[in-house]
């Protein structure tokens, strides 16, 4: 079995190290580094001295791919370890299994068990009547939602806002943890991303207050900026026109969140043997260099799980922010699922027909994840299962 | 870093339980507390609150008010209604019919023989309004329930407002029709084109947001010279409905807008403004008029112009009408609203206890301290037995912290407005009117005198007595899309919602208005949902005449 | 980058055996490196200060707007300081009711549910970081899974009820104890790790348990820390399960809780048309200044907890950052 072969690279590494880097390095491992940091010394005392010569270290022959022949990756690609379900693996793994077993029950209980509350979409659902109680009505909910003209404009708009979202604060996170790792002093590093994270604890109604403050016809900079410049004649009611108000919600994510979602990019930086980026220098890199060659792959795998999580939460992009941001004007490309739901709900006990939605949003969500993950799993990537 | 977690935890814990120790210290009493939901959105009193105390000591009994908080009315109710668990008293708003269906309720009708304050609440006419199809009486309606006579000084529902200073240079005209308002609101901003703090005077905004459209889609039938039904017009004559959206008034209105936007008249953000805008910009004085219902804006938009001294600035209901010779008939009587109201719940251990409290918080004693306070701490009396204050005691009493410590409504307990059960004050200070006119501002006095108005409500034509089927907002309000007519109603909003906006900026008026009536007559089935309304109206006639 | 590639030997070396032939070239190139890393950091600094700027504004003016009197601050045209200065916001916030118990609460959840949570959700991600775990996969499904679907407020709240969780503390921490997200994020760190450190120790004969605690939690340090993070603002900030679960339980309020009902409260006394509206005296609060100061009020135990936690980022970043 593999975890009896030969060490593995952690991916983390490997990702961004071809062949030949992988040879230098191994060279360079003769002459062993003093830890340089706490973590890693107190990895020696603990006597794994395999950790540093395997986070270094090689395999001694790449896995070559057996179809078309290109460079696979390790660690959860199909080099991972098949193993078979005997009597004996359970009766070795029976701590593991042990351990699982109450974290099943907990899953079970709590996140499994309420989905019974799914019924309530085929059922004209009243609260006094109960689960039970209630008249079923079969698909009546999903045909209603269906048969509205105006359902399929709201399918695209959640999309549309979904997808530019997921592109904008992913490029965003990505780019500014990038960016922040390159700041060599101390303490404005630590101001920048003091102050990046802080818009995370504005609530909606404040972020888009700001929001709409920016952009005011009378009052707003942008449009101070935009005509100063010339781009503009005059200012421009940025929310009367249909073409900007996706890329306003996005951007509105964007300046919201970005400081956040950059933290679990730090983290995994973090990560990254630094004899990487000795090697990159060598190599003649420059900081952008590493950056790019280094860093960025080293945090490929982060990058990667969290693409294909989020791409299951893409038509959950809220209602708050769009019915903040929103108006009668825009109506046609601001209204989303969740907005559709509370609106034909609110006049007629929401249950059912939120269920059904829910249930609907849900369907997409795993069909989604599915897809990417056997997309992620053919190319040879990180996946999610 | 342990040491620094350690110290961190221990730091945190021991913050806590010295929270915990002072939040622990709290004194027993014997007396009873009964729990009451209200689905709205409101405040928690304070613990302590001293009229709350005061009318504890005189009943034996309290009632501790819990508020609708991010959720609706029908989701709270729902999940009550789900588990079966309820509060002891409850206003269940939207929920209420659900609440009803759960069985959840106890008849009042049953218990209130006991209770003349709570039986002799209503008359019989409007407590047969009141009753569900079982006969029974669920609810007890809050508002709208006049003793003696109104007593209103603030025009609190719809009207064109302007600023006084708009008038005053006119050299205070008479403004009948919409061609005449805006053509003064025009002129003035064209003689004056710049306000106080240096930036231009915005002469018309319309709000438009969300539920609060009505300041766009509701004025042709105030224009037609009907009062406020909220979603159609009923001749008074003949008692039938009218779909407003589509008679001729209707389109003059819109096609009036269109040409004003044209004309720079319209703020070209009126309609993509928030309604925060929307109060910050009225604030802000530069706003010579708009059309809005006064607790729209009143207790912002208006103390801000206010406490930052804009002179000329507050604004003054007119009531407009499409042409001349058309009646306006913006003011209206307090409406009894019987779709909801005050409920006992089957969970209530103390039935009897509920009631005694509700009919005691009815007694002469008890409203005065609900709606005036404690005496000689939040008013004083004369020599005539009438109520006033002092500069103090008016200023105490807009202070949140203070109205949460001391002051204790029951705003969702029975009532009586107009008149106190004394006879000599008005029920709350609000309507009394010798503390309206102590604050009055001079501009404002100024102009009153000029229309030979003493009132905000004197502004405008006197209240004409309710027909028997208004207001009929309290029957579209509860619409749901289960019924055929209710979901045009809901279609009706979205094509309006859509169209409305467009037909104000659209260069092509005609073109803009013939594709909304198009679209409109398409997706909207009207009869159906004018049918729907005209079975109100017959049944609300038939329960008033006693059938 | 290949050119050098065949060079084995650090980097003095290197460049004395090589000064002979390729020495013109290389000065060149060093300079081309130094220039490229000055103007990197130039752009670099510029984009971060352009980050800092468009990111504190809108901030330091909520900041300035609470500070402000409130009717006055509806006239708009407050930029970074208050035109007139006011406490009172800040002074309804904290008259809140409850204040004391909220707060107690709302700390006792966030300090239990980040310990808790992150412990067990680490465990579970340690376990399914075993490569050759044969339930790894059905196990992580399951648990993804939970991401994406939603049972809806009334059955969880009859779960809840018939587990006797409503009217309890325990609300606020036994439902979503182990989140999907933070499960992957670690458990796709843990799998980073190289599988001989676990392997080693098992031929040691330690077990799984001792190997978690003494090894993987030791290490995975810097990760723990940015999880605590997100589990304790999520409670921190969270009032839904107080409102739905403990409405009438004063004793198990939370501050997020009576900040929001003081919120909806604010906005219904300037709407719903309440007795005292006319008066000469300012009401001075509005829902946005106290909506400001709320803001600041509540975001503020999470930005003095920041630095503690960011304290591991640092050391981490050093690791991965400096070179030597």
């Amino acid at each position: 079995m593999e975890y009896n072969g030969h060490p593995l690279l952690t991916k983390g590494c490997d990702a961004a190290v071809s062949d030949k880097d992988n040879d230098m390095l191994k060279t360079e491992d003769k002459q062993p580094k003093k830890a340089a940091t706490k973590d890693a010394a107190a990895i020696e005392r603990l006597g794994v001295a395999a950790y540093r010569r395997a986070s270094v270290q090689p395999t001694s022959t790449p896995v070559a791919d057996d179809l078309g022949g290109k460079k696979r990756r390790f660690g959860h690609s199909d080099a991972e370890p098949k193993v078979k379900i005997t009597r004996r693996t359970l009766y070795r793994q029976r701590e593991l299994i042990y351990i699982t077993i109450p974290f099943i029950l907990y899953g079970l209980l709590f996140y499994y068990v309420p989905l019974g509350g799914w019924l309530m979409a085929f059922q004209n659902y009243k609260p006094q009547l109960g689960l039970l109680g209630s008249e079923f009505v079969g698909l009546k909910y999903f045909k209603q939602i269906f048969g509205d003209k105006v359902f399929l404009g709201v399918i695209r708009n959640t999309l549309m806002m979904g997808i530019i979202n997921l592109v904008l604060s992913f490029g965003f996170a990505i780019g500014f943890a990038l960016l922040l790792n390159e700041v060599r002093l101390k303490h404005p590093k630590k101001f920048v991303q003091t102050v990046s994270y802080l818009p995370h604890f504005l609530s909606w109604i404040i972020v888009t207050g700001i929001v709409r403050d920016m952009l005011s016809m009378q009052s707003g900079i942008v449009n101070e900026i935009l005509v100063n410049i010339g781009i503009f004649d005059q200012p421009v009611n940025f929310f009367a026109n249909k073409d900007y108000f996706w890329w306003i919600v996005g951007f509105s994510n964007v300046w919201k969140e970005t400081g956040w979602n950059s933290i679990i990019y730090l983290a995994a930086i973090t990560a990254i043997n630094p004899e990487m980026y000795e090697a990159a220098s060598l190599d003649g890199a420059g900081r952008f260099g590493k950056m790019w060659h280094v860093t960025l792959p080293g945090i490929k795998s982060t990058i990667f799980i969290l693409l294909l999580m989020n791409l299951g939460n893409v038509l959950n992009v809220g209602f708050e922010i769009q019915y903040l941001l929103g108006n009668d004007l825009i109506r046609s490309v601001s209204e989303t699922i969740d907005i559709y739901v509370l609106k034909w709900g609110i006049s007629q006990a929401n249950f059912s027909i939120g269920t059904a939605a829910g249930i609907f949003k849900s369907v997409v969500s795993i069909v989604l994840i599915f897809l990417a993950n056997s997309a992620a799993k053919s190319a040879g990537e990180e996946r999610l299962f | 870093m342990k040491k620094t977690i350690t110290r961190l935890l221990a730091a945190m814990l021991t913050s806590t339980m010295l929270l915990g120790v002072m939040a622990g210290c709290k004194k027993k009493d014997e007396i009873k507390t009964f729990e009451m939901f209200i689905a709205m959105p409101g405040t928690e009193l304070s613990e302590g609150n001293k009229a709350q105390d005061k009318l504890a000591e005189l009943y034996g009994a309290k009632i501790k008010e819990t508020w609708l908080t991010g959720q609706t009315a029908e989701e709270a109710i729902g999940v009550m209604v789900a588990a079966g668990e309820y509060p002891d008293m409850i206003e269940a708003s939207d929920g209420y019919q659900m609440m009803v269906d759960a069985g959840a309720l106890i008849p009042i009708d049953k218990y209130w023989d006991k209770y003349p304050n709570i039986k002799n609440y209503l008359s019989e006419a409007e407590w047969n309004m009141c009753r569900k199809e079982d006969g029974h009486i669920y609810a007890i309606p809050q508002f709208g329930i006049v003793n003696e006579r109104d007593t209103s000084t603030l025009v609190n529902g719809e009207a064109w407002w302007i600023q006084t200073r708009v008038l005053k240079w006119a050299g205070y005209p008479e403004v009948v029709t919409i061609d005449d308002y805006f053509k003064l609101i025009g002129d003035y901003a064209a003689a004056n084109p710049t306000h106080v703090d240096g930036t231009s005077v915005i002469p018309f905004t319309i709000l438009c947001e969300d539920w609060r459209y009505y300041c766009l889609e509701n004025p042709p039938f105030f224009l037609a010279g009907y009062p406020n039904d909220g979603s159609v017009i009923v001749e008074p004559d003949t008692a039938t409905v009218v779909d407003y959206n589509t008679i001729p008034i209707a389109k003059q209105y819109f096609q009036k807008l269109n040409e004003e936007y044209k004309n720079g008249i319209v703020d070209p953000e009126s309609f993509t403004q928030s309604y925060d805008e929307y109060i910050s910009k009225i604030s802000t004085g530069r706003i010579l008029g708009f059309v809005d219902q006064f607790w729209n804006f009143g207790f912002t938009a208006m103390d801000a112009i206010k406490a930052a001294n804009l002179e000329g600035c507050t604004y003054v209901p007119l009531g407009i009408v499409a042409n001349d010779g058309i009646v306006e008939q913006y003011n209206n009587e307090p409406a009894l609203d019987v779709s909801g109201g005050f409920s006992i719940t089957t969970s209530c251990k103390d039935i009897d206890g509920a009631m005694k409290l509700v009919n005691d918080l009815l007694s002469e004693e008890a409203q005065t301290i609900r709606f005036w306070g404690l005496k000689d701490v939040d008013y004083k009396v004369d020599a005539d037995g009438l109520f006033y204050r002092t500069p103090e005691m008016r200023t105490m009493s807009v202070d949140a912290n203070y109205k949460a410590d001391n002051l204790c409504p029951y705003a969702y307990l029975p009532q009586y407005e107009g008149m106190s059960l004394d006879g000599i004050n008005a029920w709350r200070p609000a309507n009394q009117s010798s503390e309206f006119f102590e604050d009055l501002a001079p501009e404002v006095k100024e102009c009153f005198e000029a229309y030979g108005a003493k009132t905000y409500v004197e502004m405008l034509n006197p209240t004409k007595p309710s027909k028997p089927w208004f207001p009929m907002w309290s029957y579209s309000n509860d619409l749901t899309t289960e019924t055929e007519g209710g979901l045009v109603w809901v279609t009706m909003g979205e094509v309006k919602h859509e169209y409305l906006p467009k037909v104000v900026i659209a260069d092509d008026f005609e073109a803009a208005w013939d594709e909304y009536m198009q679209v409109y007559s398409e997706r909207c089935d009207i009869d159906v949902f004018l049918a729907d309304m005209q079975a109100e109206v017959d049944r609300r006639i038939s329960v008033a005449e006693g059938n | 980058m290949s050119q050098l590639n065949l060079d084995l030997k650090p980097k003095m070396d290197l460049a004395a055996r090589t000064a002979a032939e390729n020495e013109p070239k290389k000065k060149r190139r060093r300079k081309k490196i130094l220039m490229g890393d000055l103007i990197f950091t130039i752009v670099n600094t510029l984009l971060l200060s352009l980050m800092v700027v468009v990111t504190l504004y809108p901030i330091l003016n909520t900041l300035a707007v609470s500070f402000n009197d409130g009717l006055d601050a509806l006239r708009g045209g407050i930029y970074l300081i208050p035109r007139t200065f006011s406490l009172k916001n800040y002074k309804t916030v904290l008259q809140m009711n409850n204040l004391l118990i909220g707060a107690r609460n709302s700390v006792l959840r966030t300090a239990i549910a980040a310990i808790l949570h992150l412990g067990l959700t680490a465990l579970l991600a340690y376990v399914l970081s075993v490569k050759e775990f044969v339930f790894k996969k059905p196990v992580s499904l399951f648990y993804v899974m939970t991401m994406y679907v939603n049972a809806g407020l009334i059955p969880t709240f009859l779960l809840f009820k018939s587990l006797n969780l409503t009217n309890s503390f325990l609300v606020y921490i036994i439902p979503g104890m182990i989140a999907a997200f933070n499960l992957l994020v670690l458990r796709t760190y843990m799998s980073s790790l190289p599988s001989s450190l676990r392997e080693s120790a098992q031929i040691d004969g330690a077990n799984h348990l001792t190997i978690f605690w003494k090894i993987y939690c030791p290490i995975c340090k810097p990760v723990f820390a940015t999880i605590a993070l997100f589990i304790a603002v999520w409670h921190w900030s969270s009032w839904f399960d107080n409102m739905i679960y403990n409405r009438s339980n004063s004793e198990l309020t939370t501050l997020q809780y009576e900040l929001m009902k003081l919120l909806s409260s604010v906005s219904s006394q300037t709407s719903s048309g309440s007795a005292y509206g006319n008066t000469t005296q300012s009401v001075a609060i509005t829902p946005t200044s106290i909506r400001a100061a709320a803001t600041i009020v509540t975001s503020m135990p999470i930005v003095i907890l920041y630095p503690f936690l960011q304290r591991y980022f640092v050391t981490g970043l050093t690791i991965g950052g400096v070179k030597e």
